[in-house]
C-alpha cells in the first residue's frame, strides 16, 4: 500500500475540505441565531456571575466564621470569672490562714507568714 | 459545492482588529456587538459541532451553549489574540461534553440514519449520498482527530492554532489530520472512481 504523498500537507486540502463543509452544512443559520440572541438577554457577561455565584456560600461562610469567634470570644472573656471561682472554692477548706491568703486583694507581710510558722 | 468565505481564512484574518473592537463593546454591555459576533461565527460553530455531535439538532445546541458561555465568559478573552480560535475551543468542548453526557445516558448505538443526520432532509447537503458516507466516515474517527481535520481543511486554522484549540502539541495535530485525511481520502476515491 502507499502512503497517500498529500496527506502530510501544510495546507489545507481544498477539495476534502469542500466535501466536508457540505456534509457539515447546518442549513441556514436564520433559526440558530435567533435562539442565540433569546438566550443572550439571559446571560450576563462579565466577573459579576462569578461574584454572583459565590454570594450564598460566602454569606453562609461568613456567618459561620461570626458564630465560630463570637464563641470564642465569650469563652475567653468568661475564664477569669470561672478561675477566680475555682481559687474560692479551693479555699473554702482551707483554715483560715490561707484563705486570708488566697482572698487578700494586697500582697502578705512576710513577718506574718514566718510568724505563723510552728 | 461552493464553499462560502468564512473566518478565519483570507481576508476575516484582516477582521482581527474589528473582532477585538466588538468584543470591547460586548464588554461594554452592548449586546448588538455579539450579535454581530454570533453572526460571523455560526456557520463555522454549528459545523465544528456536528462534526463531533453529528446529530444537528444536538450540535446546534451545543453551538448555542459555547455562544452564550463565551459571552459569560467573555472577561478571559485576550483581545490581542485571535478570537475564532478562543471560541472553537469552547464549541469543541461543549460539543465534546455533550457527546460525553448523551454517551452515559444511552449506551445502544445510534441508528445510522440518525449518526447520518437523516432528520432534516431540507438542505442539498443533507440528501446528498456523499455527504451522508462522509458524516459516516467521520463519526468513525476519533473525536479529536475529525475536530481536528474540520478545523484545517474545511475552516482553514492553522496547525498551530488547532493545538492551542485542542490543548495538544502541534506535532499531534499533525499526526491527527494525516489519518484523518488518509480515511477520509480513501472514501472520496473511492466514491470518485464509479461516478
Amino acid at each position: 500500500m502507499t502512503e497517500d504523498p498529500k496527506a502530510f500537507d501544510h495546507q489545507p486540502d481544498t477539495v476534502l475540505g469542500a466535501a466536508l463543509r457540505a456534509a457539515l452544512d447546518p442549513g441556514a443559520d436564520a433559526v440558530f441565531l435567533a435562539r442565540v440572541r433569546a438566550g443572550m438577554s439571559a446571560a450576563r457577561p462579565g466577573s459579576w456571575d462569578v461574584l454572583a455565584g459565590w454570594a450564598r456560600p460566602g454569606l453562609a461562610a461568613a456567618v459561620a466564621a461570626a458564630l465560630v469567634v463570637g464563641f470564642a470570644l465569650g469563652r475567653t472573656l468568661a475564664a477569669p470569672d470561672a478561675l477566680d471561682e475555682a481559687a474560692v472554692m479551693s479555699a473554702e477548706g482551707a483554715t483560715p490562714t490561707t484563705t486570708a491568703l488566697i482572698s487578700a486583694t494586697r500582697p502578705p507581710d512576710a513577718s506574718i507568714i514566718f510568724a505563723s510558722r510552728p | 459545492m461552493s464553499p462560502e468565505p468564512q473566518p478565519p481564512v483570507g481576508d476575516a484574518r484582516i477582521g482581527q482588529r474589528e473582532e477585538a473592537a466588538l468584543v470591547a463593546r460586548t464588554r461594554a454591555g452592548d449586546r448588538d456587538a455579539f450579535g454581530l459576533l454570533v453572526e460571523r461565527y455560526a456557520a463555522q460553530a454549528r459545523r465544528v459541532a456536528r462534526a463531533v455531535l453529528k446529530d444537528p439538532d444536538d450540535a446546534d445546541d451545543a453551538a448555542q451553549d459555547a455562544f452564550l458561555s463565551a459571552l459569560v465568559k467573555l472577561d478571559q478573552y485576550d483581545p490581542r489574540r485571535p478570537f475564532g480560535p478562543w471560541l472553537m475551543r469552547i464549541v469543541a468542548n461543549a460539543a465534546t461534553d455533550r457527546r460525553r453526557r448523551r454517551s452515559v445516558r444511552s449506551a445502544e448505538p445510534l441508528d445510522p440514519a440518525i449518526t447520518g443526520g437523516g432528520s432534516r432532509p431540507d438542505t442539498q447537503a443533507e440528501r446528498s449520498a456523499l455527504g451522508t458516507r462522509l458524516r459516516e466516515a467521520l463519526a468513525e474517527l476519533p473525536d479529536r482527530r475529525r475536530i481536528a481535520v474540520v478545523l484545517f481543511d474545511v475552516e482553514g486554522y492553522t496547525h498551530a492554532e488547532i493545538a492551542d484549540i485542542l490543548g495538544i502539541p502541534e506535532g499531534t495535530v499533525r499526526s491527527e489530520v494525516f489519518h484523518a485525511r488518509r480515511k477520509l481520502r480513501t472514501l472520496l476515491d473511492d466514491w470518485k472512481e464509479p461516478s
